[in-house]
């Protein structure tokens, strides 16, 4: 079996008096892409924030490449260098240029030198097809090329394992699809991707595995034809028809 | 983070211990003591137009100094803060034409009385009112703190008037010219002084409420002052020195002789460009404190805020509680109260001595730092959190993230309250001429104190305010634009 990348167990999180999470155990494997789809408020943002402990779990375990995350022994900021995010509303540093935005992580804590870190993030950008843009301002870029650009500033860590968090939700529809390729060549890469998102046709093409939450808790799981094409439970059959008439 | 945290709190430690250095060092080989009076008070002490504090108070004392060998160093830091800091102990003695009252007696030690004066009462020129009867249902002015407030307070349910105070007594005297005021209260030889030299009101009683004037010290300390005090004013008495003083200040000829010698060159302007020549030094000295106290503040208060401001933000219920409480208190305290809190209430709990402009400086550090604590707070919380989690997803620490990403933005956010925050603190230091900081306001009032000229003064005071703050806006903007760089 291969190592699991992403080991969760009996994880709960309440923010006050409201339980969010109710024991989700939630295993990702090597290379794998998972897509955790679910109605609002169900609870996926914050499964994913919790698995680079943007969000302190409550209880349980969070296990990521062999390091327990929920340990608060662990040195979270070196665990999280090897775990790229993406945000819906992209984050870029206002404050620097599309270059700085990439080179900042991985010429601050040491990983490259500054010659290293510019060569690293030309070629990011040339993956994601923002070569020319360097030296833009994150003002000056559309939302789908700012979300190209978070996407290369994630990369340029070299993380293991890849979170998205509805990537394209706040992009206008014609820019959707440029992200979503960055994204599928990823994957083609081998990365391993845990992805929240409602583009369906991403999920079908794309996942190995679809995970179904609700309520905070993971309702089915299973292979993209096996969630969408004959899934078993009624949470499942009703959310599916809601998004899929739309 | 803790880089800057640690260069920040030396800067200001040094600066601190610099201006407690600096003050100091400033010791005589002779004893010296420090006396506060009170210079808007002629006769008796005021600043002649050398602006050298004159007066029989000032005199005397001088005097008994040089009979008896010491030195004084006079502090002309009001009535009411010369009262408070001889209690508090921050100063040794208080020569101020005090009249020895049994309350003041529980708290200070006094000499053996140097002058005898009466309470008047003086009106406008053409005021019909003659007589204590007349007051009733009218206003009257008087000085805080004086014998003359006493006497109007103790009669003024019988006679059926109302109570004003002001701080100095050209505001006292103005109030009654312009009409506002029918009369007010205040020592014969003060009001006997004034009329003489064309203070422009007209003495109606006869000096009532007699009561001797004493220099004082704290009860029960300095009390060789006090013996050096009683016997040279006894060997001045006998060598006639003192009635020469008296008749200097008091006499018929000597008011009169003041007057000739006014036509002549020391006369006092009353033009805008006279004024100013002949303020021209003592204006200078307090443009000069008050931009010192300005800058100096700007730069503890800077690094006073940002640190406690950091502190608001940082990821610790304990430090976010502790930036809270400080910003709470400092914004919350008047900056009078503030002033006068630690200029004389420290001293009188610690027992030791803080120097006016150490004092001041430790007053407007606290104030403006906590307003700028606020807005440095406020700046960064005004960053999009979004920011701070795509920095931390990264692996970058907190403190990297808030340097790299959250400051600079937060910093443009906070520029334009910087600029306004430079501009309040300069207002400011004109609040602590309560404590005779001698900055641009206390040099005012002194030089109104003595030549009554106040609408001119205050304009040109006024004026030139905005000449130093324009100076600091220009000069803030082309900071800022640097910054925006
Ligand atoms: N920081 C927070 N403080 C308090 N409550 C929160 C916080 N973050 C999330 N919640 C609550 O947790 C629940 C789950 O939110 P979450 O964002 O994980 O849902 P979601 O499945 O991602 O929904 P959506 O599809 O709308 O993004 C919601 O009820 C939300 O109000
Ligand atoms: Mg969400």
């Amino acid at each position: 079996m291969k190592p699991l990348k992403v080991d969760v167990s009996d994880l709960n999180k309440s923010f006050g008096d409201n339980h969010v999470l109710k024991g989700i155990d939630f295993k990702v494997a090597n290379n794998e892409v998972v897509v955790l789809i679910g109605p609002s408020g169900s609870g996926k943002s914050t499964l994913l924030r919790c698995l680079n402990r943007l969000e302190e779990p409550t209880s349980g375990k969070v296990v990521i490449d062999g390091n327990d995350i929920s340990d608060k022994s662990t040195d979270i900021d070196k665990a999280r260098q090897n775990i790229g995010m993406v945000f819906q509303h992209f984050n870029l540093f206002n404050n620097l240029t599309v270059g700085e935005n990439i080179e900042l992580a991985p010429t601050e804590l040491g990983k490259d030198n500054k010659e290293e870190a510019r060569a690293l993030a030309k070629k990011l950008l040339q993956t994601v097809g923002l070569e020319d843009k360097y030296e833009a301002m994150p003002q000056s870029l559309s939302g789908g090329q700012k979300q190209r650009v978070a996407i290369a500033r994630a990369l340029a860590m070299k993380p293991d394992i890849m979170l998205f968090d509805e990537p394209t939700s706040a992009l206008d529809p014609e820019m959707v699809g440029d992200v979503l390729a960055v994204m599928k060549d990823l994957a083609k890469d081998g990365m391993t991707m845990v992805v929240v998102t409602h583009e369906m046709g991403f999920a079908k093409e794309v996942a190995d595995r679809v995970v179904f939450m609700a309520d905070g808790k993971v309702m089915e799981e299973g292979s993209p034809d096996a969630i969408f094409d004959n899934p078993q439970n009624e949470r499942t059959k009703s959310f599916l028809e809601k998004v899929i008439n739309v | 983070m803790k880089k800057i945290f640690v260069l920040f709190s030396c800067i200001f430690s040094f600066t601190i211990a610099g201006i407690m250095f600096s003050q100091s060092t400033v010791q005589a080989a002779e004893k010296t003591y420090t006396i506060g009076t009170d210079v808007t008070f002629p006769p008796f002490v005021y600043a002649n137009s050398n602006n050298k504090y004159v007066g029989i108070d000032m005199e005397l004392i001088r005097a008994i100094a040089k009979q008896e060998g010491f030195n004084v160093d006079i502090k002309p830091i009001g009535f009411n803060a010369a009262v408070q800091s001889l209690s508090s102990g921050q100063i040794d003695g208080v020569i101020a034409g005090m009249t020895i009252t049994d309350e003041r007696r529980q708290k200070f030690d006094f000499s053996t009385p140097y002058y005898e004066s009466g309470i008047v009462m003086a009106v406008a020129p053409k005021s019909s009112i003659q007589n204590l009867s007349a007051l009733k249902g009218k206003r009257v002015a008087v000085k805080t703190g004086t014998s003359g407030a006493d006497y109007a307070n103790s009669i003024k349910d019988r006679y059926g008037f109302k109570v004003v105070t002001f701080d100095d007594s050209d505001n006292v005297y103005n109030d009654v010219k312009n009409g506002n005021s029918a009369a007010c209260f205040d020592d014969s030889a003060v009001l006997n002084y004034g009329v003489k030299t064309g203070l422009g009101l007209k003495i109606v009683t006869k000096p009532t409420n007699t009561g001797k004037y004493g220099f004082a010290v704290q009860k029960g300390k300095n009390q060789e002052l006090l013996a050096k005090f009683n016997s040279g004013l006894q060997k001045l008495k006998k060598n006639g020195k003192y009635a020469q003083i008296i008749e200097k200040y008091t006499g018929a000829a000597a008011t009169s002789s003041k007057k000739a010698s006014n036509q002549k060159s020391e006369a006092e302007s009353h033009t805008f460009f006279g004024l100013l020549k002949q303020n021209k030094d003592a204006l200078l000295s307090g443009v000069w404190e008050t931009i010192e106290l300005t800058v100096v503040s700007i730069i503890c208060a800077t690094i006073f805020g940002v640190l406690i401001g950091l502190l608001g933000v940082l990821p610790s219920k304990f430090a976010q509680g502790a930036s809270t409480t400080i910003i709470y208190i400092f914004r919350g305290l008047p900056l009078l109260v503030l002033a006068l809190f630690i200029y004389n209430g420290i001293p009188s709990l610690t027992g030791s001595k803080i120097p006016a402009f150490v004092a001041g400086i430790i007053t407007l550090t606290l104030n403006e730092g906590a307003y700028t604590a606020a807005f440095v707070k406020g700046g960064i919380e005004a960053v999009d959190v979004g920011q701070m989690e795509a920095a931390r997803s990264l692996g970058l620490p907190f403190g990297k993230a808030m340097r790299r990403v959250i400051l600079p933005q937060g910093l443009k956010i906070m520029v334009p309250s910087f600029i306004n925050q430079f501009i309040i603190t300069l207002k400011d230091t004109s609040i602590l001429s309560i404590i005779g900081i001698l900055e641009l306001t206390q040099t005012g009032k002194i030089i109104i104190a003595r030549n009554l000229e106040g609408f001119k003064i205050w304009t040109i005071i006024a004026v030139i305010y905005l000449v130093i703050i324009t100076v600091l806006t220009l000069l803030s903007k082309w900071v800022e634009r640097r910054v925006k760089d």
